[in-house]
């Protein structure tokens, strides 16, 4: 199976390698952030209430900029 | 087959990275092309990635991959995050790469090419690299801890202080001295000024559009903000050429400063949300964009290089700022070679979001030869210009002289051809009034990177706009380092005072983030000014400053690692640390020695001040300007004690080291880890990170 992706058509291998530049590039800007929290949430028994989307922001927010995570 | 194919494809990379690093060390005469750069960069890396990383990885590291890391264990889909280790890379490399890399290459460049370059490349291979590489894995087996907890648990409670310390030192020089580099950049300059100006009201723009209108959607706010950024940056040739609005826009040094700690104070103070997240998100899309850029205008344009291998500053006499090449070239270039401040990323948010031990070495080996390379290129870029403007453009005005004539007069009697025309000329083409005493590595990068964008797309036309660009995209990212640091400052400080009364350690309580935000700000505030109104450009005294206290901070990441190495029993590799330490420690000391007491009073803090005390006795200073005076003279005595206390620190921490590893080698104090339970790994052995379902 490995094979055959190794070996696909370049016309079969761009549209994948398109998806998956646009996943990562959707998880390094945050766009993917909430997603990820959900089924993060999903996954495990969580006792504190769902966060909206725009809650979620904000706490990600305030969260990442209270420690450093801009270099000089 | 495949093995011997390996093996010639290495030697080829080898003789290539070699043979191209002993074409810049020793060519002569006729300018060198810049590609000879590249391929040196490029090839001494990949060596390094393939063989140095590996033999860390192997002979000190030991990755175990069946060990669940602490992405996986907590996933909490807030801090830790399993990630695909690419998207990881470029969250950690987006993090490391400041304005570092690029003002320091191009400070350094006044040495000639190659100290710096050498310095860039192998500062990076054996020393940073291995910095981040090794606090990154001890802290992913700490379950992602802080280098501030991790020297407390492994070295000492004396270590970890110092490590506080440290990181609250290096925050507030560097902001003060970056801030620096954007007031020298944005002086008398409408065009600059009114970008910069316009990117506050856009980021708010963005952040109001994430908060209300499409909550959390990223991307796309981003690109409507870098559509308006663009624009603004268009728009600005429309200020500057508006007799009037470029009058509202043509605002001083001092007022500049002013400004910008207005500024600092209301993103500390504001909601995240309104300004210093967005403006964040703008900066890493435009940070990466123009980086790929310069990278793709170097190769396509291949510029020659024009300055020399060496100029006659390495005796110390340098405009830009004084000090030989020993050891002021490695500390004026920290980010790029080494920097301490990385040890804080590498044990803050990368380590909870890796999938794998293994991992590591792309992440934290990695990511720093990238930024090693862009410092290459900032180097490349500002060597790229001839000397004489180079010169121009970074000396201050009480040593070239504040007119086109004079400067020209000035550099042209070292060596470096330079006619009034030239920069009068030059100036215009930008859209600027004077490219003058702009010194802070800015201006003359941005003039660089313009030459090298404008030959490849628009031709001299568009020499204004890439300028103007170049320079919104520095003061952007600095601006953005400088917002963040001053509330990660804010908690710093809130977090020290609370444990002499507790309600000021609460974040949200209001007065105290007042306060805190007020002192943060004027403790860097107070540096920016000194700098400003410094007769010798104020980055000769700061930069080092900044520098000094950098490598304090890679000095404290070094003895946590061989600390922490010394008790996992590997004695025999300790010298993968300890070099780079001893080398850092005799760098910092030896500087911080000279800064404080080299008669020399371009150098030295105390002698300057002694000098100026006299010239007041004897009355050679005009009455008018004997109150500035002694406002300098208390500066330099400032930055001479803060000079002294953190070249203290280091030797605090160096006793505290001996100490500890003493107790440890002899065993008089067992080798306790103090790293996470082993937990067994639930992810299959190919998991690539793409863990819940998203496509």
């Amino acid at each position: 199976m490995k094979m055959q992706n190794k070996f696909a058509h370049p016309a079969r291998r761009l549209p994948r390698a398109l998806r998956a530049f646009w996943r990562g590039l959707r998880e390094w800007c945050g766009d993917a952030s909430y997603d990820r929290y959900l089924a993060a949430r999903a996954t495990r028994e969580s006792a504190c209430c769902k966060l909206t989307r725009a809650e979620f922001y904000v706490e990600q927010a305030n969260r990442r900029y209270s420690r450093p995570n801009r270099c000089c | 087959m495949k093995r011997a194919f390996s093996i010639v494809a290495w030697i080829a990379v080898a003789i290539l990275g070699a043979g191209s690093l002993a074409k810049i060390a020793v060519h002569r005469g006729e300018p060198i092309n810049a590609m000879w750069f590249v391929a040196a960069a490029l090839g001494c890396y990949a060596l390094a990635f393939r063989f140095y990383s590996a033999f860390v990885a192997a002979r000190l590291l030991t990755f175990d991959d069946t060990r669940a890391t602490p992405a996986e264990r907590v996933d909490d889909g807030r801090d830790f995050v399993p990630t695909n280790k690419w998207v990881l890379f470029g969250h950690h490399f987006a993090a490391i790469a400041g304005p570092g890399p690029l003002v320091g290459p191009t400070l350094a460049a006044q040495f000639g090419y190659l100290p710096g370059t050498i310095w860039l490349i192998a500062g990076a291979i054996f020393a940073g690299c291995v910095q981040d590489f090794v606090i990154l894995f001890f802290s992913i087996r700490r379950n992602g801890k802080s280098l501030g907890e991790m020297a407390r648990e492994e070295v000492s409670r004396r270590g970890g202080f110092i490590a506080q310390i440290a990181v609250l030192a290096i925050m507030v020089i560097l902001l003060g001295v970056i801030a620096l580099v954007v007031v020298n950049a944005l002086k008398s300059s409408p065009w600059a000024t009114f970008t910069l100006a316009m990117t506050i009201p856009i980021a708010m723009l963005v952040g109001l559009y994430l908060r209300f209108l499409r909550p959390g959607r990223v991307m796309e706010a981003s690109l409507i903000g870098v559509s308006l950024i663009i624009f603004a940056v268009i728009a600005g040739q429309w200020v500057a050429d508006s007799p009037a609005w470029a009058q509202a826009f043509t605002i001083s040094g001092v007022a500049l400063a002013f400004a910008l700690i207005a500024y600092g104070f209301a993103a500390s103070a504001l909601p995240v949300w309104l300004l210093l997240a967005p403006r964040d998100y703008l900066s890493a899309f435009i940070k990466a964009g123009a980086i790929f850029s310069l990278a793709a205008g170097i190769l396509l344009v291949r510029p020659d290089i024009l300055m020399p291998p060496l100029t006659k500053f390495i005796d110390g006499s340098g405009p830009v700022f004084a000090g030989k090449i020993f050891p002021f070239c490695f500390i004026t270039i920290a980010c790029g070679a080494i920097s301490g401040f990385h040890s804080l990323i590498s044990s803050g948010t990368t380590p909870k979001m890796i999938l794998r031990e293994s991992q590591s070495r792309l992440i934290g080996y990695g990511a720093m030869l990238m930024e090693s390379f862009v410092g290459v290129m900032a180097m490349v870029a500002a060597c790229a210009m001839t000397p004489g403007v180079y010169f121009a453009i970074n000396s201050p005005a009480s040593i070239v002289g504040g007119t086109a004539d004079a400067a020209a007069k000035t550099i042209s009697s070292w060596g470096y051809s330079l006619s009034a025309a030239t920069m009068n000329d030059m100036a215009k083409a930008v859209g600027e009034i004077t490219l003058l005493n702009r010194a802070g590595g800015a201006p003359s990068l941005a003039v660089g990177m313009a030459q090298i964008f404008s030959s490849t797309i628009g031709g001299p036309r568009l020499l204004s706009i890439w300028y103007h660009f170049a320079i919104m995209f520095e003061a952007l990212f600095i601006l953005t380092v400088l917002d963040a640091g001053t509330r990660v400052g804010r908690f710093m400080i809130q977090e020290l005072a609370g444990r002499l009364w507790k309600p000021f350690a609460q974040t949200s309580w209001v007065p105290g983030m007042l306060i805190s935000s007020a002192l943060i700000v004027a403790l860097w505030g107070y540096f920016l000014y000194q700098g400003v109104i410094d007769p010798l450009g104020g980055i000769n005294s700061l930069w080092p400053l900044f520098g000094i206290a950098n490598q304090l901070l890679a000095c404290v990441a070094l003895v946590l690692a061989t600390t922490i190495m010394i008790k996992m029993g590997r004695i025999r590799w300790l010298w993968v640390t300890v070099l780079p330490m001893i080398w850092l420690v005799t760098v910092t000391m030896t500087a911080s020695y000279q800064k404080i007491f080299s008669a020399n009073t371009r150098i030295g803090f105390l002698s300057l001040a002694q000098s100026l005390t006299a010239q007041i006795a004897a009355g050679k200073i005009p009455t008018a300007k004997i109150a500035d005076t002694q406002r300098i003279i208390f500066n330099q005595r400032l930055d001479a004690a803060v000079t002294a206390a953190l070249a203290l620190m280091i030797l605090v921490l160096i006793v505290e080291a001996l100490v500890q590893w003493y107790l440890l080698l002899a065993k008089k104090r067992p080798a306790t880890l103090h790293e996470s339970p082993y937990v067994a790994t639930a992810w299959a052995q190919n998991f690539s990170g793409v863990a819940h379902g998203d496509d």
